[in-house]
C-alpha cells in the first residue's frame, strides 16, 4: 500500500460507506461514474460517512485527474439537498500484478483500515450507471444484515457469454445458489467480508486479474457469508474490442472456477441442488443497443480445433465426446449445432482434467477456447429469433442440465 | 637336478603365492566396494522413488508430454519409476568402475581415467537432450494451440516447425559437449538453420502469398479499417 495512501485512510479513522473504482485508462467514462456514485450516496446515504477510493493501475490519459476534478455542482437536479458528511475522495496507485484484482486488494485494505459497514465496487467504464446503484449495492448491507450483494443487470441475449455458457451454470450446480451474474463486475460487499477476503493468499494468481469477480462470489458462497442479489437495470460498457482480450479473460475466469473446485471439492459434492437467493430492485424492459456477431468466424475456430488440437482433446475427453466433435466440425455453416448436454460434459471433463492435471493447465485452458467459440456460435444460431425472454428459459435448461449431470462430474473427479 | 627341480618349482610356487598375497587385498576391496555399491544404489533408488512420488513427478511428466512420450516408446514404467532405475544403474555402472580400478590392473587404470573425465560430458549431454526434448514438446504444444486460437491454417505446420528446430537445437548441443566433430555440427547446424530461415522467407513471399495476404488482411481488419463484420459480444 502507498504511504500516503496509508496515511490519508488514517487520518479519516472510520467510514460507514467506502466505493471502490478499479481503473485503467478510462478517462472518457470515469467522470460519470463518479458523479453516478457521488450523487448516488448523497441521495440514498446523505449522513453517511462515505470515502470513495479509486485504484488506479498507472493510467496515462488523466483518469486520475478526471476522478479528482468531477463535482456536482446543483444536488437539486437529484432532488435531494446537500449531504451532511461531504465524500472523502481519494485515488492511488495499487501496487501487484496488474489487473483488476490487485485494484480490489487496495480497496479491501482501505475497508479494513477504516473499518467500513458497508462496500462496494463498481467498474469505471460503465456508461449505464445510474445513483440508484449505490442504493442498490449498499442498502442490503447497510440496513438488511447481507454480506454480499451480486448484480443483475438487463443485457443484450447474446451478451455475457462466458457468464451463461459456464461460470453461472457451474457455481449454481457446485454451491447451489442461484446468482444469475456471479462475474458481472459491480458488487456490495460487507466491511466484515472485506477482511476475510484479505486473509486469503491469492495475489500472485489469477484471482488477481480476471478471476476476482468469480473468487469473490464463490467465497462469499462456499464460507456462508448472507449473499443476496440487485436488479440494477441496464449494463453497459464503453465500447472496446472483445476479441482482444478473450484469451486471457478466458483462462483466468475459467481458471479461477475450476483452482475453486478443488479448494471446495468436500463442499460441492454434497450439494444435491440449488436454490434462488433474495433479490432486491425493481424490474423493468430495458431497450437494448444490437450486437453484431460473427458466427462464421468462431465456427471456422471451432473447426481449426476439431482438425489440429485433436490429440490434446483425446487427453481430456472421453473417445465418444470426441466422436461427437468430429461429427459436429463436418456440419455446414447452416446445419451448425453443438447441443447442451454435449457442452455439459465437455465442461465437466476439462474441469477433471485440470484438478488431475494431466495437461499444462494454461495449455488446457487455451485449447478449451475453440469449444467454447463452437458452443457460443450454436447457441446465437439457435436463439437468433428468440426473445429475451426465451433466451433466458434456454440458459435456465442448460443450467438444468448441468445440474442433471452433476454426478458425473462426482463420480469421475479422482 | 632334482634339488633345482625342487627349488624352482618352490620359487615359482612362491611367487605366485605372493602374487595372490599381494592381490588378495586389492580382490577384496573391490568386492567390499561392489556389496557396498549396490547397497547405495538401492537404497537410494527406494529413496528417490519416494521423494520423486512426494512432489508428484509422474503428474508434472504427464503435464510436460513426458509420460506420453515413453508410453509411445514401448515403456510400462512410470516416469519416477523409471527416473529411479536410471540412476540405480549409473550408481551400479560407477560402482563396476570402482570395482575394476581398486584391483588396480596397469591395462584399466588408464581406461578408466579417461572414463571418468568424459562422465560430467556424457552428463551434461544427457540433461540437454532430456530438457531439450521437454521444451520442443511444450513449446510446439503452445504455438499450435496458440495458432489455432488466431486462426492460422497451417497452425500443425507452425507448432511441428518450432519443436523440429528446438529438437535440431539440443541435439546439436548434445553432440558439442560430447566433443563430436564439434565443427562439422557447427557448421552443419549453421547450415540447416539458414537454409531453414532461407526456405520460409521464399514460402512466405512467394509459396504462401496467399497466407501472408490472409495474415495482413486480418491484422488490417483487426485495427478496426476492414469491413469484415465483427464480434462485438461481451464474454463476461
Amino acid at each position: 500500500m502507498e504511504k500516503s495512501f496509508q496515511i490519508q485512510l488514517e487520518e479519516i479513522k472510520v467510514a460507514d460507506i467506502l466505493i471502490g473504482i478499479p481503473s485503467y485508462n478510462n478517462a472518457r467514462t470515469i467522470g460519470h461514474v463518479v458523479r453516478a456514485v457521488i450523487a448516488g450516496l448523497a441521495k440514498y446515504f446523505p449522513k453517511a460517512r462515505a470515502v470513495m477510493v479509486n485504484s488506479d493501475g498507472g493510467s496515462t490519459d488523466g483518469t486520475q485527474d478526471e476522478v479528482r476534478r468531477v463535482q456536482i455542482e446543483d444536488f437539486k437536479t437529484i432532488l435531494t439537498s446537500h449531504p451532511v458528511n461531504p465524500i472523502q475522495r481519494i485515488v492511488t496507485p495499487y501496487h501487484g500484478i496488474p489487473g483488476k484484482g490487485s485494484a480490489f486488494r487496495t480497496i479491501f485494505e482501505a475497508a479494513k483500515i477504516l473499518k467500513t459497514k458497508a462496500c462496494a465496487v463498481v467498474d469505471s467504464d460503465l456508461r449505464s450507471i445510474t445513483p440508484e446503484w449505490m442504493e442498490l449495492l449498499l442498502r442490503p448491507i447497510y440496513e438488511e444484515g447481507f454480506d454480499y450483494v451480486a448484480p443483475l443487470y438487463a443485457r443484450h441475449k447474446f451478451d455475457g457469454t462466458i457468464t451463461n455458457s459456464i461460470v453461472y451454470p457451474l457455481t449454481r450446480t457446485l454451491y447451489g445458489k442461484r446468482i444469475r451474474q456471479p462475474i458481472g463486475g459491480d458488487f456490495g460487499f460487507s466491511g466484515k467480508l472485506a477482511e476475510f477476503y484479505l486473509t486469503r493468499d491469492v495475489w500472485e494468481t489469477d484471482v488477481a486479474r480476471f478471476g476476482i469477480d468469480i473468487w469473490m462470489t464463490t467465497l462469499a458462497v462456499a464460507e456462508g457469508f448472507r449473499a443476496c442479489q440487485s436488479y440494477l437495470g441496464a449494463k453497459i460498457h464503453d465500447a472496446k474490442d472483445p476479441g482482444s482480450d478473450l484469451g486471457p479473460m478466458f483462462t483466468q475466469v475459467v481458471s479461477s472456477v475450476y483452482h475453486l473446485m478443488e479448494e471446495y471439492q468436500r463442499l460441492w459434492k454434497e450439494v444435491k441442488e440449488s436454490q434462488p437467493v433474495p433479490g432486491f430492485g425493481f424490474h423493468y424492459e430495458v431497450g437494448l443497443e444490437p450486437i453484431s456477431v460473427n458466427l462464421e468466424r468462431m465456427i471456422g475456430n471451432f473447426r481449426l480445433g476439431v482438425r489440429d488440437l485433436k490429440e490434446i482433446w483425446e487427453k481430456v475427453l472421453l473417445p465418444e465426446t470426441g466422436n461427437q466433435l468430429e461429427s459436429i466440425g463436418r456440419l455446414s455453416d447452416e446445419g451448425f449445432s453443438f447441443p447442451r448436454d454435449l457442452w455439459v460434459r465437455v465442461v465437466y471433463d476439462f474441469a477433471i482434467a485440470y484438478h488431475e492435471g494431466s495437461i499444462h493447465r494454461e495449455h488446457l485452458l487455451k485449447s478449451m477456447i475453440p469449444l467454447y467459440l463452437g458452443r457460443v456460435a450454436s447457441f446465437v444460431k439457435e436463439n437468433q429469433k428468440s426473445s429475451a425472454e426465451e433466451v433466458e428459459k434456454e440458459i435456465e435448461s442448460l443450467c438444468q442440465a448441468f445440474e442433471e449431470k452433476k454426478p458425473y462430474l462426482i463420480e469421475h473427479w479422482a | 637336478m632334482g634339488e633345482v627341480w625342487k627349488v624352482t618349482i618352490t620359487d615359482s610356487l612362491n611367487r605366485f603365492l605372493g602374487k595372490v598375497l599381494e592381490f588378495l587385498p586389492n580382490l577384496l576391496a573391490m568386492i567390499t566396494i561392489l556389496v557396498v555399491g549396490f547397497l547405495i544404489a538401492w537404497i537410494f533408488k527406494k529413496l528417490l522413488f519416494r521423494f520423486l512420488k512426494a512432489i508428484q513427478f509422474d503428474r508434472v511428466s504427464r503435464q510436460w508430454g513426458l509420460a506420453e512420450v515413453l508410453s509411445k516408446g514401448g515403456m510400462t514404467y512410470s516416469p519416477a519409476n523409471l527416473l529411479s532405475r536410471f540412476f540405480y544403474w549409473v550408481i551400479v555402472f560407477v560402482t563396476l568402475i570402482l570395482g575394476i580400478n581398486a584391483l588396480e590392473v596397469a591395462a584399466t587404470q588408464n581406461l578408466i581415467a579417461q572414463f571418468f573425465n568424459y562422465l560430467p560430458h556424457l552428463f551434461a549431454a544427457v540433461i540437454i537432450l532430456v530438457i531439450g526434448y521437454l521444451i520442443a514438446v511444450f513449446l510446439g504444444q503452445a504455438t499450435l494451440i496458440a495458432a489455432v486460437n488466431a486462426q492460422m491454417e497451417s497452425a500443425k505446420l507452425l507448432s511441428r516447425l518450432v519443436r523440429w528446430f528446438l529438437i535440431a537445437f539440443s541435439l546439436t548441443m548434445a553432440l558439442y559437449q560430447l566433443g563430436i566433430a564439434e565443427k562439422v555440427i557447427t557448421a552443419a547446424f549453421s547450415v540447416i538453420f539458414g537454409g531453414i530461415v532461407l526456405a520460409l522467407a521464399i514460402a512466405f513471399g512467394w509459396g504462401g502469398r496467399e497466407l501472408a495476404k490472409d495474415f495482413l488482411e486480418r491484422l488490417y481488419k483487426k485495427n478496426g479499417k476492414g469491413d469484415e463484420k465483427e464480434n462485438h459480444i461481451s464474454h463476461i
